[in-house]
């Protein structure tokens, strides 16, 4: 307890500091700036930024798992096209929801989907992740991942290929370069 | 030991508690057990007949005959014959004497038992829920007369 008291004092006196003074430096609690930026130009160099470093984090669900977990490694050499597997949430931009989502499991996703920095997106891999695949009508497992993240593609088959993954975030390179996705909304 | 011998043991040692038994073959046997005495009949069969492998514990639901069916499937490392034990135990109050203390792997099993049929083991060091969410407890799912299926909800039907 002492020790959350006293990170509480040092952030009040933080506060109380401020960086108002400094000059040249504005603050805002408003998105106003990213509203701007996403009318002009520069929202390309920042889209053509993103789609080429789509970090995907190594979340192996189910069976599905191991083709994701392929899919990053030497064989199909997805670095070539910037796409890297990360092993923390923090430093992912992607979320591959790949198996069936247990309703015990579905807690632990939305906190790993929060921990994730925006922009983040979603690839659902999989029938499981799509409409429940095998797991359909079982008492255990959530349907429709889509009503609760904001997917962007999905990657039908049981499970698909690797190919069918690296077109999946071919497409997803698409829609941000288009503007079109659904993972810039912050 | 063979078949016949290990019946004729557990027979001669619970006559009250064994019924229904069958020899099916050199290598099967099968019997029934009263719920009350299942710790004991174990305890028998671990130090006297050396079945020291608890293979598998489980549920079974008969809605038609009101019972539900708790399988113990033991096995041995000294001898070819696999028991299976069946205790029948009615379905409003399933209850029924933890073997924890007899073979420590039914732990787990029993665990699960409890969690998809309902199965109330007295004495279990650890009695919650395995692999269901903790709200789920209390539906039963694997019972026959369960209906909390989700009734056609996915809508991406590939």
């Amino acid at each position: 307890m002492d020790e959350i008291e006293q990170k509480n004092v040092e952030h009040t006196e933080l506060k109380d500091v401020g960086y108002d003074d400094v000059p040249g430096m504005v603050l805002t609690d408003t998105n106003f700036i990213s509203d701007f930026i996403k009318k002009t130009k520069v929202q390309d160099v920042l889209n053509w930024g993103r789609k080429n470093s789509l970090w995907f984090m190594v979340n192996a669900m189910g069976c599905c798992g191991v083709e994701l977990l392929s899919t990053g490694m030497a064989h199909y050499d997805t670095d070539r096209f910037g796409i890297i597997p990360r092993n923390s949430p923090r430093h992912a931009d992607v979320m591959i929801v790949s198996g069936y989502v247990t309703k015990k499991y579905l807690p632990a996703l939305k906190r790993i989907w929060d921990q994730m920095p925006a922009p983040k997106w979603v690839i659902c891999f999989g029938d499981c992740a799509i409409s429940g695949g095998p797991f359909y009508e079982s008492y255990s497992t959530h349907q429709n991942i889509d009503e609760i993240f904001p997917v962007d593609v999905f990657v039908p088959g049981c499970p698909p290929r690797c190919e069918a993954l690296i077109q999946g975030f071919v497409e997803l390179q698409k829609k941000i370069d288009a503007k079109k996705d659904k993972g810039t909304d912050y | 030991m063979d078949a016949n011998s290990i019946m004729a043991s557990l027979t001669g040692k619970f006559p009250e508690d064994i019924y229904d038994s069958n020899i099916e073959s050199g290598i099967r046997i099968v019997a029934k057990v009263k719920p009350q005495n299942v710790v004991e009949v174990c305890r028998y069969l671990k130090d006297e007949l050396s079945f020291g492998h608890l293979c598998c514990e489980f549920g079974a639901d008969y809605p038609d005959r009101n019972e539900i069916e708790v399988i113990y499937i033991i096995g041995s490392y000294d001898h070819p014959v696999i028991l299976t034990m069946k205790a029948l135990l009615p379905r409003e109050n399933p209850v029924v004497e933890s073997v924890v203390p007899v073979y420590w792997n039914a732990n787990w099993y029993e665990r699960e038992t409890y969690e998809l049929f309902g199965v109330k083991y007295l004495n279990h060091p650890n009695l919650k829920p395995l692999v269901l969410p903790q709200e789920m407890l209390g539906e039963w799912p694997l019972r026959k007369d369960y209906e909390g299926f989700p009734n056609k909800t996915a809508k991406n039907l590939v």
